[in-house]
């Protein structure tokens, strides 16, 4: 790829998704591409594949070449040609990219030509009894079955590069990983190359011979894996690597965190993206964009302070540590033996789903507890049923007086109504409580404030807010009155990474400042430990293994919870 | 992932997305809105616009379209010009009407069917069933034979039949609504029935019902000049579109202008009001 530009029309304005991006890929490589939403990677990776759309159509200047053929510029016939035969393609979701009607086998054998072929592609990938396989539709297979599918069909014909955008974020944690060693593997038997497109720079460590940097729209650092791990150049890879969550972050203190939002595609800055969040920019940073300088390891950064970062990572200095926060005996919510059922009508067949299988918990005033498990594992349910958004069928549930518990979502931005502005968003829980309208916009004030938003948000809708503003917004009218139990639904696993952390920090400082209980559901232990004083670990709705946050990580009982410890991305000791 | 995930905020003025969105009205919506804007206007200043009486006699009878009765007169001697504009002020105000009062009963019942749910829900939408079952031009002539001939007699008779298209769209928005997170959100923040339906769920149906609503202008405009057509709209002198055409049809082969401009203005009106609510959807989908 050399100068790659793509800039699209959006209601009438451009907006500038890749601003000249240059990057090589060597036969056999594996080249992580890791970048925030909006920062680019996915047009990047459409552009190589030709398969760049959309209404009217995007501007594309520069060349993607793969085997000596220009996507870009090619004939259209020449490009479809080079995408049956050297190229693969798996997206982030294989339950859309699949179509639903149509049996596996056939699908298949439109990329692999033989039905012979397709089971051989289907063993490859690690599906079993590949033979009866092939006649089973989309829906019987689990969402990790279905990705090794859709690899098989990326793979199929030798390409010379498959593009893998996302291929293991849909999946359940314990999935992941083992998607990622295929992708690894087929790599060392099929020599192919792998382009794996990542927002998260720890996914893209276990595999990734070399890792690309991208944000908004320009590469800032292209570096060995390793390199990037332990001696990252760029200040903003450094920020990266610093806000990612491991299993060995340190718990007593908050994460650190990018500070900031990146700049709106429609209007990119001239000189280097990131100065405006960057701690060492100078007048010259934002004069112009950086050239990409070679390092002494031959990798590329974008940065004309290369010494001062290396300076300020070896003297960067964490965060101050939390004050300590006081929890009490007494148990505010007491769960003992609950059950619930959801009951499913397919047709005539009535289906009996076991949400909860007798789950028994108390949480302490003051204390944070986190809830951990895989997708429909009911830890969702679990925190329904406490709210009161949901009834319980067995056993006993009791929560303190006053509780008024609070939740905020993952998405933050359904949990908003999309017509009410912040303030009234935010002020309809002081509703009926007998104060005047100017002490309720004090409060509201007070409240954005304390989540780190401005009174100009007041009159904004949900729609004009970004995903971190939407996540403020939401923690903003769940502290307006204090509750006594907060709830937490996976508020930071639609988020980017620097954002997660942002989001992480504003609970852990709410919670001390408010002396709030928190009830925090992840599927990610990395951030239960942050967050929380106890895990509780779920598995089909029961709790198999309980008790304090650094003990479950650091020495877990029960097999399950080494699954979920193995499947935390990047393993890697953190850069010191 | 696309380029319109990415966090920037901006808060551009009421002015200035106003500005954006008419930006993006495509010429023919913006014709069809801009004809019917006129045409409202026209009909809410019937008074001033029509050159002469709508009811008393202004010229000879049965006069051809001249310099002093642009479309004619009609077998009383009255001016057609007047008589389709105020003709045109009536459709108006009768789709209208019956539009406005299936918004607000068909809102009220989808919204309680589609908040409450179980069996108040399927109560309130076999009702619903049972209404959508009646042809309006037989109820019509149920409610003029029994209550006599007027113009309220047939909106009231269109009208029992029009809700239950609204109250089914409403409910249907308002069970999707129920069931995203902001209601949940809502709940738990101590918002009270009425405020968490009125606040948090109907607004949420304004769109689609927007949109039937003026889809439903032009339907509406044809349903009643078809009624007055029967001779169950408003008695005469009253300038309705059907009943003029209906009178004027036994002149169509010696006096054509009597009956042909009314039904011409009929197609028109009805027409317009089409390629409005084209607009007006293509506009709303938009978002």
């Amino acid at each position: 790829m050399s100068d790659l530009r793509v800039t699209f029309e959006r209601r009438g304005r451009p907006v500038h998704a890749l601003r000249g991006v240059s990057l090589q890929i060597e036969p056999g490589e594996i080249v992580g591409l890791v970048g925030e939403s909006g920062s680019g990677k996915t047009v990047l990776s459409l552009s190589l594949l030709g398969l760049l759309r959309g209404e009217p159509t995007p501007k594309v200047s520069g060349t993607a070449r793969v085997m000596g053929v220009d996507m870009v510029s090619a004939p259209a016939a020449q490009r479809r040609r080079l995408l049956n035969t050297q190229l693969g393609a798996v997206f982030q979701n294989p339950m859309t990219s699949l179509n639903p009607t149509m049996t596996v086998g056939r699908q298949l054998l439109e990329s692999s030509g033989s039905t012979s072929e397709s089971v051989r592609l289907l063993e490859a990938v690690g599906v079993p009894n590949p033979q009866e396989r092939l006649d089973s539709y989309p829906h019987e297979f689990s969402g990790g079955q279905l990705q090794r599918i859709m690899i098989a069909m990326a793979i199929a014909g030798n390409p010379s590069l498959v593009v893998a955008d996302e291929p293991s974020t849909a999946l359940d944690v314990t999935v992941q990983m083992q998607i990622l060693e295929l992708l690894a593997s087929l790599r060392d038997h099929l020599g192919c190359s792998f382009l794996l497109v990542t927002h998260d720079l720890g996914v893209a460590s276990e595999i990734a011979d070399r890792i690309a940097v991208l944000y908004a729209g320009k590469l800032l650092e292209s570096r060995g894996s390793q390199a990037m791990l332990t001696e990252p150049a760029h200040p903003y890879s450094i920020g990266l690597l610093q806000s990612r969550l491991s299993l060995s972050s340190d718990r007593e203190r908050p994460l650190i965190s990018l500070p900031g939002e990146p700049p709106d595609p429609r209007l990119p800055p001239r000189g280097c993206p990131f100065a405006p969040r960057c701690e060492l920019r100078i007048d010259d940073c934002e004069a112009r964009m950086p050239e990409l300088v070679e390092l002494t390891d031959g990798g590329f950064s974008a940065c004309i302070r290369l010494q001062e970062a290396a300076a300020y990572r070896a003297e960067f200095e964490p965060p101050l540590p939390w004050a300590e926060g006081a929890v009490s005996e007494d148990a505010i919510v007491r769960l003992d033996g609950v059950t619930k059922t959801f009951k499913k009508r397919r047709g005539w067949s009535h289906q009996e789903i076991q949400a909860l299988r007798g789950i028994s918990l108390e949480v302490r005033r003051g204390e944070a507890i986190a809830l951990v498990g895989e997708s429909g594992c009911g830890k969702s349910t679990l925190l329904r049923v406490v709210s009161g958004l949901l009834d319980h069928d067995g056993g006993e549930l009791a929560l303190a007086e006053d509780l008024d518990p609070q939740m905020v979502f993952q998405d933050a931005l359904a949990s908003l109504t999309p017509w009410l502005s912040v303030q009234e968003l935010v002020g309809e829980r002081l509703r009926g409580r007998g104060q005047s309208k100017t002490e309720v916009r004090r409060m509201v004030i007070d409240a954005l404030q304390r989540v780190g938003l401005t009174e100009e948000l007041m009159t904004a809708k949900p729609r004009q807010l970004s995903g971190g503003q939407a996540q403020r917004v939401a923690l903003a009218r769940a502290i307006v009155a204090p509750p006594g139990l907060l709830l937490a639904d996976e508020p930071t696993s639609a988020l980017d990474v620097s954002l997660g952390a942002v989001v992480l920090n504003l609970i852990g400082q709410l919670r001390r400042e408010l002396s709030l209980t928190v009830m925090f559901v992840t599927h990610d232990l990395a951030a239960a430990r942050v967050v929380a004083d106890r895990i509780a670990v779920i598995q089909s709705g029961e709790i198999v293994e309980i008790g304090r946050a650094d003990e479950v990580v650091s020495a877990p009982q029960h097999a399950y919870t080494e699954t979920l410890l193995a499947s935390v991305p990047g393993r890697v000791a953190p850069i010191q | 992932m696309t380029a319109s995930d990415t966090g920037t905020t901006t808060l551009g003025s009421p002015r200035a997305r106003l500005l954006g969105s008419l930006r993006r009205v495509r010429l023919s919506d913006g014709l069809g809105l801009a004809a019917l804007a006129v045409l409202v206007l026209v009909a809410i200043a019937a008074p001033v616009v029509a050159p002469h009486s709508a009811t008393a006699p202004s010229g000879i009878p049965l006069s051809p379209p001249s310099g002093s009765a642009w479309l004619g007169t009609d077998e009383v001697g009255r001016d057609i010009l007047s008589r389709l504009i105020f003709g045109l002020r009536l459709s108006l105000v009768g789709a209208v009407l019956v539009i406005a009062s299936g918004v607000i009963i068909g809102s009220v019942i989808g919204l309680v069917a589609g908040a409450v749910g179980g069996w108040v829900d399927m109560l309130l939408m076999r009702l619903t069933d049972v209404f959508l079952a009646l042809p309006a031009p037989v109820l019509a002539i149920a409610v003029v034979a029994a209550m006599g001939p007027s113009f309220t007699n047939t909106l009231l008779a269109v009208s029992i039949v029009w809700w239950p298209w609204y109250a089914r769209i409403v409910r249907g928005e308002v069970t999707a609504i129920g069931a995203r997170p902001h209601v949940d959100a809502a709940k738990l923040a101590g918002v009270g029935r009425p405020r968490l339906w009125s606040r948090h769920l109907l607004p949420g149906a304004g769109p689609s019902v927007l949109v039937v609503a003026s889809l439903d202008v032009g339907y509406l405009v044809l349903i009643l000049a078809g009624l007055s057509f029967l001779g169950l709209g408003a008695p005469a002198p009253a300038p309705e579109l059907g009943a003029m055409a209906a009178q004027g049809l036994r002149f169509l082969l010696s006096k054509w202008w009597v009956p042909v401009f009314p039904g011409i203005a009929v197609a028109a009106l009805a027409y317009t009001a089409n390629l409005a609510g084209d607009a007006l959807r293509d506009l709303i989908g938009d978002r």
